[in-house]
């Protein structure tokens, strides 16, 4: 087709997309959704294939098609124009319940010509514990709501009847009928918009437009893997969970322009909610796999095409009902884009041409902490910290990861002010700051994680309680590359007051152990923040790259100076002595030396 | 001053990245105009050329002008050039302790991706922060501690800032101190406490405080407001005390007056030490002008469009009113201050065109060919396409009438290179890929322009386009006419339309207080918030000379709906003070005002509504020069007709004859066809099929679409 | 594989043999797992350096793959007591 017809619909393509979410975020209003960007928006083709993938979260772009094509198979001849279908089964199609699909038919002059599909995190679906993250739940039927595809609006007209029942199974309602508001009034831009494009351009004509923009992709994305070298690679990811760790077992192999991402040998499915069913892990490897090797192909079904997955069914990455997934977001799903993120990184590390494109793995360990008591106002808080949204850069084989520099499955979000959080919630931060030692040592050093600490403040009833689904304080998750150590993992600590009748701390600059009380790590369930208490939370850094002990000395002085690195670090990992602050050249050459013969020392390898 | 009976002037100068406009309005009613290029970083001099170059053609030597010079109005690109640059004063930050990473760490990945466009954002590998403008090991953290009541927790170390105050100073060397602690804009007592210590122990430094420059919640781009007004704020008082004496040598004695990214002006003495208020105060003035001329012209809703050589800049005028920017940056680094929101991105008559070469897709930007080299057909050495090519390639531009014939625009290599690098690549002839980039390029600036509108919930089929610029005038009609906007206009002064806005601005003081209070709250009780702000601006106001009748005080409260993240900035539509009826009304005009913003459906009152910030805008109204209008003659415009050549004609699709006009010989009231083009002075004006153009009785170009 | 290939920054390729980019120390054909020819340390990871890294659970341990020619560190894992190394080969273009 003419290319300047073609450039000009491919762009409205994606302002199409674009208008969708401002729409979304303008409508809901919510924290989750406006800074978290916990949010997606994407058109998809008649027949559910993926059209155009916006900028939100990447894991939901493949499992909204399956949605999309679930709800065609199961409406099949009672599809139109004016519907909107909500889905949020798990084993449908869905990531968990709480993220709720809203997926539109498109029509033009009569004829169904495309979908539009999003989701937002709703406020609540009546899960065991508020808030949508369900630690306490033994299976699916005790995490919320859910519909493997219902009509919600039929013609044009809200069907309140099924609305109410759903509203009838939430806490919050007013705040879930706002998210589902908004995910309309998303689907209703999306579909104008299409239709004035095909009014303008002919329905063949974009249609025509569309096909080609998923061919050309899978071109792009055929090329690129033939640009790549024949291998294979391996990660594996530690999810460990009250007691119990389960492992994610991956092997990629890329074959000419074809790429298989087995997870054979991953363990069974856990009796706790970190499980995920299979389209939650294909979109859980395509969240890494559209911005690290797809960053300048249009994220469509051409993309899809080359890739294959396989997942043991009864697995950890392939669960059968009912088994619970209500934290798979943060949990396996999670796993499964770090593992995927890691091979990509060996894969494109192992290239002349794309070895800047290679990166450790970034913040791979979400801590879902749902605060909700009544605050200083007197009124109900419930909400994330958004501090898990903060994030960490890995490194990347030319420069340090970003400190607390987000993730690469949502390129867009980022975490409250302290000052906003302790309007909203009865707490006071003791610090929030860096991590030190959080970032995965190496040539290029992770970017450090974060750490905080909150105590209750004002709080009407001494307190609040909080979720906390904080699996994976026990195995890093953001593996290094070649040489680079991972980051430091996530830490949950409850630090209970001692019973001499101390004031609540109001500073800690020494950091946790400045916090006067005894520790008591916690994980998972729900906990009381109460009294004289304090919760410290840190959270993981990126991986490294390359071998620590060529990292510029003059680099890690500098870390130490920024409290980004301690002392002993230094010394122990990088082998960098510091006098008075400044290198010790003749000492650290001395101390690498004697790291490198001590590494010969061991038993040679088995 | 000027005697009594001789002309005396208004100059208005504005500098910007590449030009210093002036406009000078004299009492006898004519408007002068001039340009001259910008020097960085020594800008007064740019400023003195451009006086100079409209003094020039009145017969007035640059003293005689001044000597007759009542006031002198100015807007700078200074402490953007600063930021930019990064050319401020070294500077270092005192913050609550525990929180020392709170400017560096951006609220996470937000300052890693701000500022960035989206095809970067979607490679976030190849992304990272640009370094904070006060080092990380020139933050110090200071024990103290307020909490959200503005309540103590932890007084402050007095012995530790003063500890600090001389590592910053005698280790750090740092000029300039920001000083910014958590929940300071409720209680700054601390921060003033340690303003006197600084002041006592290293009185040369520079300082800002969070609590005076953003006294708002929110203390990551409260920090970083406070770090980039103290790191420009020495460069930005040298100047203006560099420019008014420069002025005051050359004759100058009356006061100089600064314009602000809000849109109103300060006293220089008092701009001197508000550096982040000058951001971007040229494109705010720039949707002044435009605002200016929509008052006058009776268009309320004004889409203000200014095309380059390498950026496009879009403001929306609503009603009469300009829209704050939410979260307003410069460079990559987020402030909080209230400036007119001017929407810019990277595509101008430079844009430099690409064929993908895996796909053979075209695409226009984002590099740019700038100034230098600029375009193939400028001959300066550019040698790849750019859309000032392709304006070239379809007719729009006269090869021999470019900026009155001063340059000869290169066809023949123009032609070569666009053949080679574009057209043969696509398979087109050059003239068919030519025509299709200008398809492309509207397209997209209507997708933009779509797009920023839907953001602010409104509909372009209600707005006038005003078209600015060196290149915006051969798509504003095309774009304008997609857009279904009521008709484009391309003003007189559109050349100069920045320096034309500092002309049409009043003095403006922002003040505001942030508290949390139900909607609920009575009428005495929100009076109560504004009365000491109210004496606060009328005591600035009398102190500038403002007469009390020309006082102006406008209250506006943002609103939100509880457990919402949307504040809507309502203004105080009641006579204030407030009657309970008028607190009423303002709940009222929030939850419309809601409505109309984020859309039907949007609005939650089951959880309450809630005022957290309580603005006041206090103006004093300076006079206005009024533009002179003409009587419109006869529609006859073919005493301006100068000739007819092949043009992009879209209905035609391809080239097809088209009338060549000159501005110069139009009068009020002519009247043309399109397919046209018209040659101004500075830019070309393409007019497509079935539209007409007529020019007003302020010389402004009026294009209307025919009817179907 | 190319002659542009490599398995990692710290593993080259050359003539076909998996060699450490360091040093060029031959550790196999670069088709068959590098590793069996590093020298591997296995350490608690709380003894890996610093305080970050001490999780207070046992059984946590990150491997360590040097290359006996240059003391270079190769790769590291986080791995359980038994569980296989992580391998990353390169296959001969077909
Ligand atoms: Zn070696």
């Amino acid at each position: 087709m003419d290319p300047m017809t073609f450039s000009i619909i491919r762009h409205r393509l994606f302002r199409i997309v674009d208008e969708a979410v401002i729409t979304l975020k303008h409508v809901s209003g919510s924290a989750i959704t406006n800074e978290g960007h916990d949010l997606m928006v994407s058109l998809y083709r008649a027949d559910g294939t993926l059209l155009m993938g916006g900028v939100g979260f990447l894991h939901h772009l493949t499992s909204a098609a399956e949605a999309c094509k679930s709800i065609i198979r199961r409406f099949e001849g009672d599809i139109h124009e004016g519907d909107i279908f909500l889905l949020n089964d798990p084993y449908t199609a869905a990531l968990h319940t709480s993220d709720i699909y809203l997926v539109s038919p498109i029509h033009h002059e009569g004829r169904l010509v495309a979908w539009s599909a999003c989701f937002v995190h709703v406020y609540d679906i009546g899960a065991v514990n508020p808030g949508g993250f369900a630690p306490q739940a033994p299976d699916i039927y005790t995490e919320g709501f859910s519909s493997p595809g219902i009509r919600l609006v039929a013609g044009g007209e809200m069907r309140q009847d099924v609305l109410d029942t759903i509203l009838n199974m939430v806490r919050s309602p007013e705040m879930v009928t706002l998210d589902l508001r908004s995910m309309i009034a998303c689907n209703n831009v999306a579909r104008d918009r299409m239709q004035s494009l095909m009014t303008k351009y002919g329905a063949k004509e974009v249609d025509g437009a569309c096909a080609e923009l998923v061919n050309q992709s899978e071109d792009l994305f055929r090329a690129r893997l033939r640009e790549l070298p024949d291998g294979q690679w391996q990660s594996r990811q530690y999810l460990d969970v009250n007691g119990e760790t389960a492992r994610v077992n991956l092997t990629m192999t890329k074959k000419d322009d074809r790429l298989i991402f087995d997870f054979s040998g991953s363990d069974p499915q856990s009796p706790y909610s970190i499980n995920c069913t299979k389209w939650a892990s294909l979109g859980g490897l395509f969240a890494p796999l559209f911005p690290l090797l797809c960053y300048d192909i249009t994220w469509n079904e051409g993309v899809l095409r080359p890739v294959e997955m396989i997942a043991p069914e009864g697995s950890i990455v392939n669960c059968t009902r009912p088994a619970p997934v209500s934290v798979a977001t943060v949990g396996a799903i999670q796993s499964v884009n770090n593992a995927a993120c890691s091979t990509i990184g060996k894969m494109l590390g192992a290239s002349e041409k794309y070895r800047n494109q290679s990166t450790a793995v970034w913040h791979a360990n979400h801590f879902a902490i749902f605060k909700f008591g009544r605050n200083q106002k007197g009124g109900d808080s419930i909400g994330i910290l958004t501090e898990t949204f903060a994030g960490a850069g890995g490194a990347r084989s030319f420069a340090d990861g970003v400190e607390i520099g987000g993730e690469i499955p949502n390129p867009i979000s980022r975490m409250a002010n302290v000052e906003t959080v302790e309007a909203a919630f009865p707490v006071r931060y003791l610090f929030r700051r860096r991590a030190p030692d959080s970032g995965g040592p190496g040539e290029y050093r992770g970017g450090t994680g974060g750490e905080l600490a909150l105590v209750p403040h004002k709080a009407p009833d001494g307190g609040i309680n909080y979720v906390i689904s904080g699996k994976g304080s026990r195995h890093p998750m953001s593996e290094g590359l070649a040489g680079g150590y991972p980051g430091a993992p996530n830490s949950y600590v409850w630090v209970k007051a001692p019973e001499d009748g101390a004031n609540t701390p109001v500073t800690a600059a020494g950091g946790l152990d400045a916090i006067s009380g005894t520790q008591e790590r916690v994980s998972w369930g729900v906990y009381p923040l109460m009294g004289r208490d304090a919760l410290y939370v840190r959270w993981n850094g990126g991986g490294g790259h390359g071998d620590p002990i060529v990292r510029d000395p003059e680099a890690v002085r500098s870390d130490v100076a920024a409290g980004l690195v301690t002392l002993q670090s230094a010394g122990d990992i990088y082998g960098v002595a510091l006098r008075d602050g400044a290198v010790d050249e003749t000492e650290t050459m001395a101390k690498r030396k004697s790291i490198r013969s001590a590494r010969l020392q061991q038993e040679a390898s088995e | 001053m000027a005697g009594t009976g001789e002309t005396s002037y208004l100059v208005a100068t504005d500098v910007g990245g590449t030009c210093t406009d002036t406009v000078i309005f004299g009492t006898d009613g004519v408007i002068h105009i001039g340009k001259a290029l910008s020097t960085p970083p020594d800008f007064a001099t740019g400023v003195l050329n451009s006086i100079v170059s409209a003094a020039e053609p009145m017969g007035l030597t640059l003293e005689e002008l001044l000597g007759r010079t009542h006031l002198f109005i100015h807007g700078s690109t200074v402490v953007d050039n600063a930021v930019l640059t990064r050319d401020g004063t070294p500077t270092g930050l005192l913050t609550t302790q525990g929180f020392e990473d709170t400017l560096h760490v951006t609220r996470g990945a937000y300052g890693r991706w701000s500022g960035l466009t989206e095809e970067r954002i979607k490679n976030p590998v190849q992304t990272d922060r640009a370094p904070a403008l006060a080092p990380r090991d020139a933050v110090v953290g200071i024990p103290e501690r307020m909490d959200c009541d503005g309540a103590v927790v932890l007084p402050l170390d007095e012995a530790a800032v003063e500890q600090a105050v001389r590592f910053l100073v005698n280790e750090k060397q740092v000029g300039a101190i920001a000083v910014s602690f958590l929940w300071s804009f409720l209680n700054a007592d601390h921060e003033r406490r340690v303003r006197d210590i600084i002041n006592r122990v290293a009185p040369g430094a520079y300082v800002t405080l969070s609590s005076d420059i953003a006294p708002n919640l929110g203390e990551y781009e409260r920090t970083s407001t406070a770090v980039i007004n103290a790191y420009a704020g020495q460069i930005t008082n040298d100047y203006l005390t560099s420019l008014q004496g420069l002025l005051a040598e050359k004759g100058y004695d009356g006061a100089t007056m600064v314009m602000q990214g809000y849109g109103g002006l300060l006293p220089a003495a008092e701009a001197a030490d508000r550096a982040v208020g000058m951001i971007e105060c040229g494109p705010a003035a720039g949707v002044i002008g435009a605002k200016f001329l929509g008052d006058l012209m009776g268009d309320p809703d004004v889409i203000a469009a200014d095309m380059g050589g390498t950026t496009f800049k879009v403001g929306v005028i609503q009603d009469g009113k300009l829209e704050y920017a939410r979260e307003p940056m410069v460079d990559r680094f987020h402030y909080l201050a209230p400036k007119i929101e001017v929407v810019s991105i990277g595509a101008g008559g430079g844009s430099i065109i690409s064929v993908d070469p895996r796909t053979k897709v075209p695409h226009v930007g984002p590099r740019s060919a700038g100034a230098r080299p600029g375009p193939i057909c400028y001959g300066q050495g550019g040698e790849e396409p750019t859309l000032t090519d392709v304006m070239l390639l379809i007719g729009y531009m006269d090869p021999g009438q470019f900026l009155n014939g001063s340059i000869t625009l290169d066809r023949e290599k123009t032609e070569r290179i666009f053949k080679e690098k574009i057209a043969d690549p696509l398979g087109m002839s050059t003239q068919e890929a030519a025509i299709g980039i200008y398809r492309i390029a509207s397209a997209q600036i209507t997708d933009l322009i779509r797009e920023i509108t839907v953001e602010r919930g409104l509909d372009p089929r209600d707005f006038v386009l005003h078209s600015f610029g060196g290149s915006c005038g051969m798509l504003a009609a095309a774009f304008g006419q997609e857009l279904s906007v009521r008709r484009v206009i391309i003003p007189y002064t559109a050349s100069v339309n920045c320096a034309f806005g500092l002309v049409s601005a009043d003095v403006a003081h922002e003040y505001s207080v942030t508290q949390n209070l139900p909607a609920t709250t009575s009428a005495a009780q929100i009076n109560a918030i504004f009365a000491p702000m109210e004496e606060r601006a009328r005591a600035q106001l009398a102190a500038e000379g403002i007469e009390p009748d020309r006082m102006r005080m406008e209250w506006s409260v943002d609103l939100r709906y509880s457990r919402q993240v949307h504040e809507v900035t309502t203004e105080v539509a009641a006579n204030t003070p407030l009657d309970d009826a008028g607190a009423a009304r303002l709940v009222d005009d929030f939850e419309a005002l809601y409505e109309r913003k984020y859309g039907r459906g949007s609005a939650y009152r089951e959880a309450g509504i809630e005022m957290t910030m309580f603005r006041l805008t206090a103006r004093g109204l300076m006079p206005r020069p009024t533009l002179p209008a003409e009587e419109e003659g006869s529609a006859d415009a073919s005493a301006a007709l100068i000739g007819n050549r092949e043009i992009y004609v879209e209905t035609k699709g391809g080239m097809a004859p088209g009338d060549i006009y000159d501005f110069n010989r139009l009068q009020p009231g002519n009247s043309l066809k399109g397919p046209a083009v018209i040659h101004t002075p500075i830019t070309t004006i393409a007019l497509p099929d079935r539209m007409t153009a007529r020019m007003d009785r302020w010389r402004n170009i009026v294009v209307e679409f025919d009817a179907d | 594989m190319s002659g542009q290939d490599r398995i990692s920054a710290s593993v080259a390729v050359k003539e076909g043999q998996a060699v450490c980019a360091a040093c060029g120390h031959d550790l196999g054909p670069a088709t068959k797992p590098w590793k069996d020819h590093a020298q591997r340390r296995e350490i608690p990871l709380a003894q890996a350096g610093g305080q970050a890294y001490d999780t207070g659970h046992e059984g946590v341990l990150l491997r360590h793959f040097y290359c006996p020619g240059c003391a270079a560190l190769l790769d590291t894992e986080t791995a359980m007591a038994g569980d296989p190394a992580l391998d990353d080969i390169l296959a001969e273009r077909g």
